[in-house]
């Protein structure tokens, strides 16, 4: 039931997440990765920052006033982001990809079953054992779509360089 | 560096993602969804602007000389974010990932059929579709 009205949500945070990947890995091919991270989060924050001004309702706490621990999250995302610009290079985006979702999927299972973080405990079960086979599937999947994809690329760029 | 060691580092990075997650829903429950999406783009944009200083051959002209569409990354970031901090502490962090995989993979052939957002048009290809099946099929089994 909660399901329902969560997932349109889940697919709206993923399609846009797929959108801001299309539209930045082209910006970040001709202005170059930095200045393309630096204007996401910048514009990120101006925007974020004019809806907490007007629209946030008050709160007991503040980002000022909670454990400092609790506001890292953002250098996670940081050394994501200068992680896969390492890794691509070096590895495909096929295997880069996978590596990210298996990391993902491991941590998050691992979160939810220990109530890490001050999250609710969701233990790990068999339905979830179950899930974790067919997500296990459908990575295979996403490999052999991404490493398809690539050696098209490298084909094509050969022809026209040949 | 050996490609074994690189791919455990960006497993490393993927787990990190999971922990941002983790770490958002408990804090937009305290000070606030948009508060807690502020502090990502905020932090991460204030280290972003050091390393812009101190990189060579930083050129910001470049930048703003692109098609104003393309600067619009920006704007789609915070959506995905604020979804993390609202869905997280509903649904916990496993059913929140899986169902961002779900909407990211979903959106990225729609975007490669129609060829929108200026990437080549490719035909819908039959190993995404597979993905897809599956990961819902996770989603409805953990639900």
């Amino acid at each position: 039931m909660l399901l329902t009205l969560i997932f349109p949500l889940l697919l709206a945070g993923g399609a846009v997440l797929a959108a801001q990947s299309s539209v930045n890995g082209r910006l970040g091919a001709t202005v170059g990765v930095l200045p393309s991270a630096w204007l996401t989060f910048i514009m990120g924050a101006v925007v974020t920052f004019l809806l907490m001004f007007f629209f946030e309702p008050p709160h007991e706490a503040t980002l000022f006033s909670v454990p400092k621990w609790q506001l890292t999250g953002a250098l996670f995302g940081v050394v994501y982001m200068l992680a896969i610009v390492f890794a691509v290079p070096r590895v495909g985006t096929a295997a880069a990809t996978v590596a990210v979702i298996s990391g993902q999927l491991l941590m998050s299972l691992l979160i939810d079953h220990f109530g890490w973080l001050h999250n609710d405990r969701l233990p790990f079960d068999a339905s979830r054992l179950a899930a974790v086979a067919l997500l296990a599937g459908a990575l295979w999947l996403i490999y052999m779509s991404n490493a398809r994809r690539e050696r098209r690329q490298a084909l094509e760029a050969e022809a026209a360089s040949g | 560096m050996p490609p074994l060691t690189i791919l455990l580092l960006v497993l490393c990075a993927g787990m990190g993602l999971s922990v941002e997650a983790g770490l958002l829903g408990p804090l937009g429950e305290q000070v606030g969804h948009l508060s807690a999406t502020l502090s990502i783009f905020l932090v991460g944009g204030l280290l972003l602007s050091l390393a812009m200083v101190f990189s060579r051959g930083v050129s910001l002209g470049t930048l703003f000389r692109q098609p104003r569409w393309q600067l619009i990354g920006g704007l789609l970031g915070p959506i995905y974010v604020v979804v993390l901090t609202v869905t997280t502490p509903l649904v916990g962090v496993g059913i929140t990932m899986v169902g961002i995989l779900f909407g990211q993979v979903g959106a990225s052939l729609v975007i490669d059929h129609f060829g929108w957002l200026g990437s080549e048009r490719r035909a819908i290809d039959g190993y995404r579709v597979g993905a897809l099946v599956l990961i819902l099929a996770a989603l409805w089994l953990i639900h």
